[in-house]
């Protein structure tokens, strides 16, 4: 008897034990069926390129050729063939190639979004672009980081796709799904010429870029870009000459856009310590507290001249997309209370509440919209919002890419003019001013004045709201609450909050201005 | 046969104690309670409070011990109710319930406190032998703990707990020598259940998951410990190992995260003294250092406990 209770006890914990708990990784995206297919996409205006044609395209054999005909042949061989490896590749990528990578930037950034580690001496080391693998890895993926390199690499998506449009319509190549009755579509079929390849012309201008802000991650960036492409040839949408010729247009667009990221004030954005004492002698100048980094070991401030146009006489900052210099400085929220005043008073005061009764409602939002070190970062987590809509909607890789290029654009223009604000005024974060304020999630590594949080999501929220109009309400209170967040967690004050709600709007009215001329409508 | 029975009350408190002690307030806290081999008498109920503080300032980044100025000491403080009831001589059941305060003496991270998980096992005698020289007995123990309140998981170090709800299974030898002398064994086995974050994804062990459910991995355990009891004393040492067997190690400068692998070594004492006056109580002191680990923090502990038996069935 014993035995035998034994025995049933046993039996339970192998039974419980073996329920499934995995947890899937993957954002499960449907086959891509396009609501419509966006045809006249070839002539959507262009935002970096000077043309959809700048990058010529060779045209094709026609489909009668032996040698177009033995392309057929091998993808029909290679049909027959498939193993259970390839077709999940292949359902894979039939989710839209736009969605897919943007799936996997998200994840590099939150890979790569680690702060270096202090050295015994307390100093920090630099992530080195020519040392990727080093510890501490290039590059560390903050959030001014995140945001420049989701917008790189959807502006070029998007003019690689406007290009692979206009080159697809104007020379109106079949897929072999349709020119040939033997071989099967394992994706859903659409009308869409197949010269060059979409999917290829993904492959390279992302895998370009990718390879560039991420070096270190070039194993994983290839490997999935070669399977993107391998996709598209067995699941009969495209000829090795489709692809061939699309990798080609994707690489060279993608170096137009190396060449510019080479160049565009990047390289000098972290400064120097000379740099970094003039931050501080100019808040003292002008009677106000200046900021100082919490961390410890005290850690030198996150990108100070990323947003900034100059520093002692010096020109810095990295380039806009939609803003001048002179928007920049003409959009800049007025200055906060000053750090001795009443009013800065109450606002401690208030943040100084918050930390005392941090409930587990706010905390838990306060996690919700943490996108701290390790994640994907606020851009990130608003793609991850833009996903949903884009895929609910059916868009074509084209409009895909519009979508995630116009939230980028915002993002990374609320990332310079945020940064701008935060180093021209150097304010102060609640716990610098009152030690008693403790956190409900780690203090960022940069000056208080405006959120980050807020601007990001005031930006965000105004492109989705351009751009999914029935939706408006929801990303207005998505933005809202992550803006509170932040004064819920004790590291901001709510004037941080509602300026960088108010100063995200301002800087994203000049991307929905370019959007409302682009050609594409809605 | 007088001497088994002194000892009944007080000899399941241990492991309890010891259980207490946190890595990153990981350790499931049945795995390490009922691993001794001593029944409580039918009728008995004994019950106690607990105070204790685990304290660490290094701990583990995968297997890279270091301290973090921002963090500074984690001390936990534990307060905790437990009961153990002898149902009949050969089965008792036993119920726990910490209340558990964080908090770092570096950097800005708030405090987490609340109460952290209720435990309810049943603990089954299945054999015993004696001879001249002493008793062997072998035990089985089946518990259920569950998280008593909504505290996050997700802010370790300073979280309370893992907020999972554990089941597990465990077997334990004794063997009692009539001098007093003891050995005993004990394993276990923890599942655990997934749990769930505030927020909509996450990173770890080189995955970005794109949901706020995480997969919690199941937790083996081992404890060896030798000692002596005799009259109103009471003294052993401990060993225990906690592997969790699967998850991914905390990266270069990354925060603790729920389902990293988190594994101990510790060592550990206790001792114990039976009161004459009052009748029925005892007192006892507890404490343990881990002395390796992986993903977890380099700890010591310590408990203070008062516990009273109460006798429902006339013995002896």
């Amino acid at each position: 008897m014993n035995r035998k209770k034994i025995f049933m006890l046993s039996l339970v914990v192998i039974l419980v034990s073996q329920c499934n708990r995995d947890v899937s990784f993957d954002e499960s995206l449907p086959a891509l069926q396009p609501s419509r297919l966006d045809e006249n996409a070839g002539t959507w205006k262009m935002i970096y390129m000077s043309s959809p044609g700048q990058v010529a395209v060779a045209a094709p054999l026609p489909v009668s050729d032996p040698s177009y005909q033995s392309e057929l042949t091998s993808i029909k061989d290679l049909q027959s063939k498939l193993n259970p490896t390839q077709k999940s590749i292949i359902d894979y990528w039939s989710g839209g190639g736009v969605l897919r990578w943007n799936q996997i930037l998200r994840e590099l950034v939150a890979r790569y979004n680690l702060p270096p580690a202090p050295l015994a001496d307390g100093s920090y080391p630099v992530p080195d672009a020519e040392n990727p693998f080093a510890d501490p890895n290039f590059p560390f993926a903050n959030p001014p980081y995140a945001a420049r390199a989701y917008s790189y690499v959807a502006v070029a998506q998007y003019e690689a796709m406007k290009a692979a449009w206009y080159y697809k319509y104007f020379y109106n190549r079949p897929a072999p799904y349709t020119v040939d009755n033997g071989i099967q579509a394992l994706v859903p079929k659409t009308a869409l010429p197949a010269y060059p390849s979409e999917d290829a012309v993904l492959s390279g201008v992302s895998a370009e870029l990718l390879k560039s802000l991420f070096p270190a991650a070039v194993e994983e960036i290839t490997k999935k870009a070669a399977e993107q492409r391998s996709a598209a040839l067995w699941s009969g949408k495209a000829a090795a000459s489709d692809l061939s010729a699309g990798l080609s247009l994707g690489k060279s667009i993608a170096a137009l856009f190396t060449a510019r990221a080479a160049s565009d004030g990047m390289k000098t954005a972290g400064g120097n310590k000379a740099q970094w004492q003039m931050l501080v002698d100019n808040a003292v100048a002008r009677g106000e507290i200046p900021w100082l980094s919490l961390d410890l070991p005290s850690r030198p401030p996150m990108l100070p001249f990323f947003g900034l146009r100059t520093i002692g006489g010096t020109p810095v900052g990295v380039k806009a997309w939609m803003m001048t210099d002179a928007d920049i400085v003409n959009d800049r929220p007025l200055p906060p209370p000053p750090t001795a005043s009443a009013e800065m008073q109450d606002q401690v005061n208030e943040v100084k509440y918050y930390s005392q009764n941090l409930t587990r409602e706010r905390l838990a939002i306060v996690h919700k919209w943490a996108d701290g070190a390790g994640t994907y970062t606020p851009p990130g987590h608003w793609n991850d919002i833009a996903a949903e809509y884009i895929r609910d909607a059916r868009y074509s890789e084209v409009r895909a890419a519009r979508v995630f290029a116009l939230l980028n654009i915002a993002l990374h223009d609320a990332a310079v003019a945020c940064w701008e604000t935060k180093y021209y005024y150097f304010n102060p974060r609640p716990t610098q001013m009152d030690p008693a304020i403790r956190t409900g999630t780690g203090i960022p590594n940069f000056p208080s004045y405006a959120s980050g949080h807020s601007t990001f999501s005031g930006a965000s929220a105004a492109v989705l709201s351009y751009l999914f109009p029935s939706s408006a309400q929801y990303f207005s209170d998505q933005a809202t609450e992550a803006s509170l967040s932040r004064l819920y967690g004790g590291i901001h004050y709510r004037i941080d909050c509602n300026t960088g709600l108010t100063h995200g709007n301002k800087v994203a009215s000049h991307t929905i201005t370019f959007a409302g001329n682009d050609g594409a409508g809605n | 046969m007088l001497q088994y029975a002194a000892l009944d009350a007080y000899t399941y408190m241990k492991k309890t104690l010891l259980s207490l002690v946190i890595a990153f307030n990981a350790v499931p806290a049945m795995a390490q309670t009922l691993t001794d081999g001593i029944m409580m008498g039918r009728g008995k109920l004994c019950t106690g409070l607990m105070y204790g503080q685990e304290n660490w300032s290094t701990y583990w980044e995968g297997t890279l011990e270091r301290s973090n100025q921002n963090i500074g000491t984690l001390q936990s403080q534990q307060y905790m109710w437990m009961g153990i009831y002898g149902i009949t001589d050969r089965l008792n059941v036993i119920g726990s319930l910490p209340y558990v305060k964080n908090h770092t003496s570096g950097g800005t991270l708030h405090d987490m406190e609340g109460l952290q998980d209720f435990t309810l096992a049943a603990k089954y005698r299945f054999y015993r032998l004696d001879s001249d020289k002493g008793r062997f007995t072998a035990h089985v123990v089946g518990s259920f703990s569950t998280p008593m309140s909504n505290y996050t998981p997700d802010f370790l170090p300073l979280s309370i707990g893992l907020h999972s709800t554990n089941l597990a299974a465990r077997v334990t030898f004794n063997y009692t020598f009539r001098q007093g002398w003891f050995v005993n064994g004990s394993s276990g086995y923890t599942y655990r259940s997934n749990v769930t974050l505030d927020r909509p994804s996450y990173f770890t062990n080189n995955t970005f998951y794109e949901t706020n459910e995480v997969r919690m991995y199941d937790v083996f355990d081992f404890n060896v410990d030798a000692g002596y009891r005799i009259a109103k004393w009471q003294a052993n040492l401990t060993y225990m190992q906690m592997n969790t067997l699967g998850g991914g190690d905390i990266r270069r400068q990354d925060m603790p995260f729920v389902n990293n692998m988190m594994n101990a070594s510790r060592i550990g004492g206790v001792l114990m003294y039976y009161l004459s006056k009052p009748k029925d109580f005892a007192v006892r002191l507890t404490a343990s250092s881990v002395i390796d680990g992986r993903n977890v923090g380099r700890s010591t502990q310590w408990m203070a406990g008062i516990f009273y038996t109460f006798h429902f069935t006339k013995t002896e």
